[in-house]
């Protein structure tokens, strides 16, 4: 079962080898996830933007693959811990605070580009 | 054909206006024959490649501010749009009207206003209903985001996330700017900052409520942020009416019997107009956590119940600039010199 979930690093290394599948000499660059130290990946999805990167990448005037990943949800909910450590590293007391974060929307990575082809789920319409 | 807007430019009021913020009637998208979203989609492509936050507004109705007293006119729908772009989940709100029950009443007591005219029986707008909140999960606030704009607290706050810009609009702000009123400019300062937190509970509010009534009553503070809380919005741009403007209409829930700290906020503005109208404060409702905020910008228990000179109506509006503190340094400005009138074509 432990495949069913990919490894952030093995993701990063997958969509770069995607994004090479024509042309080692492809640039790539990748943003978003840099938070994230550690993570499991929903592999499904792992495959559906390799394959994307792959469809992208095939194209000849490409010379650069750029892979932006943004919060569905743009306004984040995060928990916010804070220790208070004595001298000797042991952890006295921690008081967990909730804070939110507003971030520019997926839209800031489409500014420049001459064709979106929009394939999040049933690319539906909420209002 | 045509649809009417207002638009506030980026830079507007001695670039103290960070971002586009434009506003629509309802009356002139239903003359248009539009629906709200259609008209929000014709506003993004009329501006292009550049982006701002956008209100809708329906003067026939009425609204509640964060202080809760009632209002004229009501921000029915919000949007946020950037090059010619609406986010499908997040970028437009709509608000539903809310109907007037005993069972609100009873909760929210300062209802009652809208019994009296010139509110009875108009429409009732406050915060969106759950269905018009769609795809935000229990921690989004009532806000709208597309790209860079953010438009927060039912047209009330807006933002710009990319160049970490904003500005605040207290209701009674935008309705001068919408009816072509004076309106002042200039930093929220200590005491807005302060006051802007001290709200009233209602369901489906413009800031908090849900299908249950909102956490933070009357005499309680949703900052919640001690010594802290004078700061957290001292810095921000803020459009306000004119403090006879904002005296005028707290007034008239202080003539029906609606106490501060109990029915109606405990803002230093509903403070001073109770004290120089000679009506009560609930200061024993009011919570401990209000009173630490309060007393950082001086509003201690000792000075908010010692005695002062009783005025009339008339003179607390003419007086009104002296009783009703903050907002220091802000600058007047007509309505026609920082919103214009414009008309689109499709």
């Amino acid at each position: 079962m432990k495949y069913m979930h990919t490894r952030l690093p093995d993701f990063y290394s997958k969509i770069e080898a995607a994004a090479k599948s024509r042309d080692p000499e492809t640039e790539f660059e990748v943003s978003g996830l840099e938070s994230f130290k550690t993570a499991k990946l929903a592999s499904l999805r792992v495959g559906r933007v390799e394959d994307e990167i792959t469809e992208v990448a095939a194209d000849e005037e490409i010379k650069k693959i750029k892979v932006q990943v943004f919060p569905l949800n743009p306004e984040t909910s995060h928990y916010v811990v804070i220790k208070g450590i004595r001298g000797d590293g042991s952890c006295k007391k921690a008081v967990i605070e909730y804070m939110y974060l507003s971030s520019p929307t997926v839209e800031t990575a489409l500014f420049d580009a001459e064709e979106i082809d929009d394939r999040t789920v049933g690319n539906r319409q909420n209002y | 054909m045509k649809l009417k807007y207002k638009i506030i430019p980026r830079g507007a009021a001695n670039g103290q206006v960070p971002l586009n913020w434009v506003f629509l009637d309802k009356k002139d998208i239903d003359a248009a024959g539009l629906t709200h979203l259609d008209a929000v989609r014709l506003i993004a492509n009329e501006m292009g490649t550049d982006c701002a936050a956008v209100d809708i507004m329906d003067m026939e109705g009425v609204t509640c501010t964060s202080d809760g007293i009632i209002a004229p006119g009501a921000v029915c729908g919000v949007a946020s749009v950037d090059h010619r772009m609406i986010n499908r989940e997040f970028g437009y709100l709509n608000v539903s009207p809310i109907p007037f029950t005993e069972k609100m009443l009873e909760e929210e007591t300062h209802m009652k206003l809208w019994l009296t005219e010139p509110y009875h029986g108009r429409t009732i707008y406050k915060g969106p209903s759950t269905a018009d909140r769609g795809a935000r999960a229990s921690h989004n606030e009532n806000m709208t985001m597309t790209g860079r704009i953010c438009n927060n607290n039912v047209g009330s706050e807006v933002m710009n996330m990319l160049e970490m810009t904003e500005i605040l609009a207290p209701y009674f702000g935008i309705y001068q700017l919408m009816t072509g009123g004076d309106v002042y400019i200039g930093k929220a300062g200590p005491i807005v900052s302060v006051g802007i937190g001290m709200i009233v509970s209602e369901r489906h509010g413009r800031i908090f409520g849900s299908d249950n009534l909102g956490a933070y009553k009357a005499g309680m503070t949703a900052h919640n942020s001690g010594k802290y809380a004078k700061t957290v919005k001292s810095d921000y741009p803020a459009i306000v009416a004119p403090k006879s403007v904002l005296a005028e209409y707290t007034l008239r829930a202080l003539d029906i019997g609606l106490v501060p700290g109990l029915d109606i906020g405990c803002s230093p503005a509903c403070i001073e107009l109770a004290r120089a109208y000679g009506k009560p404060v609930a200061v024993d409702n009011i919570s401990d956590r209000a009173w630490e905020e309060l007393e950082s910008i001086g509003f201690t228990k000792d000075y908010v119940t010692s005695p002062r000179d009783v005025l009339t109506r008339e003179e607390i509006i003419k007086y009104a600039d002296e009783i009703i503190p903050g907002m220091d340094g802000a600058k007047h400005y007509a309505a026609s010199e920082i919103i214009q009138d414009q008309e689109l074509t499709w």
